[in-house]
């Protein structure tokens, strides 16, 4: 067994419809849970609601156990999945643009499409601006390129490159993902209520 | 009663939770680790090494080697001093002990070519096969009977009885011109050498057609 789109078990062209299908049930669930509210991202960064960094947080630690169990028990296979490259300088500061972005309008891309489909105005404006941002990449390709292939790492993991024990690895971030969350809810009961 | 035991329980949910998240993360620590074995399973091994298909024959190595075809890697799995003894042409040599080593890995893990197996018999051929094969390595063959066989095959066919039958005949004449060709030479082959045995092949002459000139046709 392993991953099921690479080894054949479902063929490549159910990929569009299997994303389009695992899309709308992601964007109904961010929408459903209040996160197409830019008050509700925001709250991260002012410390009066962490539902953002919990969420995240639980899904990273709840998928990285589930597979881990899984590819334990023969069903997947770790060393099939996809990495992601790296590229670092080219991560570091689209990471710092994105950043910005997130805190100056409280949508990350996903969430902001969520408020586009239930109408809010200002996420329409953010879309306007990734536009325009995708715009100005394109335009000055050529300028960002070096910075956009360069400094190239390949499919780096935390795992290989440190010989770490991939189950250590995880009980601790399972540890600091529950740490985070202890003091998330004390911030949270420090710091002014906001209704929104 | 029951709903206040329940709403007990229901306000310590987010530490039952975070229990349970710990407990499992903390299974994975605890867990016995197994070797997981990379390459094929041990089912598709075995049915890949009882079939017959894996072994190729000396009659049809010769004849690929006298082809010249380029589809195939012969490597020798002896130890270097039987290689430097002899071998056969163009083979590779990787000792046994030396199969998995980094520098042997691109000759045989890949898929452009076959690669072929072979040591004195088949026995050291057979377990560089299946040491690969475990791996995953595609296109793994073994020369039949190794180079014992490629010498009472080959270079030294047994001459068939009278009365064998005639594919017997024929297929002794084929190994003779095989061996010939690997540089053994016979009695009765010297006697012909008048017929100019290596008589240099004529020069072909390959004939190209001019192109005809089109006339020149209305266009825009």
């Amino acid at each position: 067994m392993g991953p099921l789109i690479p080894n054949g078990i479902i063929p490549i062209e159910w990929d569009s419809i299997i994303a389009i299908i695992i899309g709308i049930v992601f964007g109904f669930v961010l929408e459903a849970s209040g996160f197409s509210s830019s008050r509700k991202l925001a709250g991260v960064f002012y410390g009066y609601d962490f539902a953002v960094l919990k969420v995240f947080f639980t899904a990273a630690a709840v998928s990285v156990i589930g597979i881990y169990y899984m590819d334990y028990l023969g069903y997947l296979d770790i060393s099939q999945l996809y990495v992601h490259p790296t590229y670092l300088w080219g991560a570091l500061i689209g990471g710092i643009i994105m950043g910005l972005g997130f805190v100056a309008a409280g949508f990350c891309p996903g969430t902001s499409l969520c408020a586009v489909a239930i109408g809010k105005l200002d996420a329409w404006v953010y879309i306007g601006g990734i536009l325009i941002g995708v715009f100005i990449f394109s335009e000055f390709f050529t300028f960002f390129e070096p910075l956009y292939d360069g400094y190239y790492f390949g499919n780096k993991t935390l795992v290989e490159s440190f010989g770490w024990n991939p189950y250590w690895v995880i009980f601790i971030f399972s540890i600091i993902a529950i740490i985070a969350f202890v003091v998330s809810d004390i911030v949270r009961k420090r710091v002014k209520k906001v209704f929104y | 009663m029951d709903k206040k035991k329940i709403a007990r329980v229901t306000s310590f949910r987010y530490q039952i939770l975070a229990m349970i998240f710990i407990v499992l993360a903390g299974g994975l620590v605890l867990l016995p680790k197994y070797q997981k074995h990379e390459g094929i399973k041990s089912e598709v091994l075995l049915s890949n090494a009882i079939s017959p298909e894996r072994y190729i024959s000396t009659d049809q190595i010769a004849n690929k080697i006298i082809n010249q075809e380029p589809s195939f890697i012969l490597i020798d799995v002896r130890d270097k001093e039987s290689f430097k003894k002899y071998s056969l042409p163009n083979a590779i040599n990787i000792p046994l002990a030396k199969l998995l080593n980094e520098e042997s890995l691109p000759y045989l893990n890949q898929s452009q070519f076959d690669v072929v197996f072979f040591s004195n018999d088949n026995f050291y051929a057979d377990q560089a096969w299946v040491l690969c094969r475990r791996l995953g390595f595609k296109n793994l063959r073994v020369l039949n009977g190794g180079l014992n066989k490629w010498f009472t095959t080959i270079i030294n066919p047994e001459m068939p009885n009278e009365d064998m039958p005639k594919e017997a005949f024929a297929l002794y004449s084929t190994r003779k011109a095989s061996s010939m060709y690997f540089g053994v030479e016979y009695p009765d082959q010297v006697m012909t050498e008048d017929l100019n045995v290596n008589k240099p092949a004529p020069k072909q002459v390959i004939t190209v057609q001019k192109k005809k000139k089109k006339p020149v046709e209305g266009g825009c």
